[in-house]
């Protein structure tokens, strides 16, 4: 299993996308975040816990901070100042948009870039929590009222079962959740050591 | 015209008397509407990357990362709604 893991990461992720000769230099970057990720994702469905840590911001942002400093020292390191430059003024565009393109590169790849990574992690875990916990919570208190309400709390019971097959949704997006942080870094860490075309 | 405009007018605010203000959550219009570009966006990728799969079955696995990529991409927008949705 941990094999598998592993040896996922390493040749799908880290080699298929960053290359076969750079690819292998990331990939325990990449294992450690995968992994670190699925374990807090899956506190999510685990029972009598049921959350996520990657649900508080703070976790997220970090990540996807530490991703973010890795793939601007890396392009800068592998092109030096051209980096920054074919960034903000790109050759492969007419020159009457280049400062538009310039502009909105600059902002896509050294801002909007982190904030999505973490805020897609951070708001795919607190929906899927608060959606748990609405829909099982429901099921709960309806059925504990029922000298109150009668036979209505039987909607507690449906409730209670579309939550459940909502919490095996919900494993699969932690875990895709995981592999999705993981892939954009690879990706991103790519883009920065052969920058845009 | 002038007659047609003044009537719209006129019924836009007698309407207006009639129901009042607009009442409940503007947050919750503001993320339906985050949410329509996205899920015509994943319908798009998911879609174009089948059609993909099923004519090239060799290429299963790139396709399938490509798919990924272009729904992680494509879902940020409707995810900011869902935080803005809460924040705003």
């Amino acid at each position: 299993m941990v094999e598998a893991l592993t040896s996922f990461i390493r040749d799908d992720v880290a080699k298929g996308i960053i290359g076969v000769q750079d690819g292998a230099k990331y990939a325990p970057y990449l294992l450690s975040i995968f992994l670190f990720i699925l374990v807090g994702n899956l506190f999510e469905v685990t029972p009598l816990i049921n959350f996520p840590i990657t649900s508080r911001m703070a976790i997220p942002a970090f990540l996807a901070l530490v991703t973010w400093v890795i793939f601007v020292f890396i392009g800068f390191a592998k092109n030096g100042f051209s980096y920054l430059l074919d960034t903000v003024w790109p050759k492969s565009v007419p020159i009457a948009l280049r400062w538009l393109v310039g502009i909105i590169e600059l902002v896509s790849v050294f801002v909007l870039r982190p904030i999505t990574l973490a805020v897609r992690l951070f708001a795919n875990m607190v929906a899927g929590h608060l959606m748990l916990t609405l829909l099982l919570a429901s099921g709960v208190i309806f059925v504990q009222h029922v000298g109150d309400i009668g036979l209505r709390a039987g909607i507690g019971v449906v409730w209670f079962v579309f939550g459940l097959g909502i919490f095996v949704f919900e494993i699969v997006v932690a875990i895709l959740q995981a592999y999705i942080f993981t892939l954009l870094s690879a990706v991103y860490i790519q883009t920065s050591i052969h920058p845009a075309h | 015209m002038d007659a047609v405009l003044a009537l719209a007018l006129g019924t836009w605010q007698l309407l207006a008397q009639l129901s009042g203000e607009i009442n409940g959550s503007l947050n919750l219009v503001g993320y339906g509407l985050a949410a329509v570009g996205p899920g015509i966006g994943i319908g798009i990728v998911v879609g174009n990357a089948i059609t993909a799969m099923v004519r090239q079955p060799e290429m299963e696995g790139t396709v399938r990362t490509t798919m990924f990529l272009g729904i992680a991409f494509t879902e940020a927008l409707a995810l900011i709604g869902f935080v803005l949705f809460f924040i705003g």
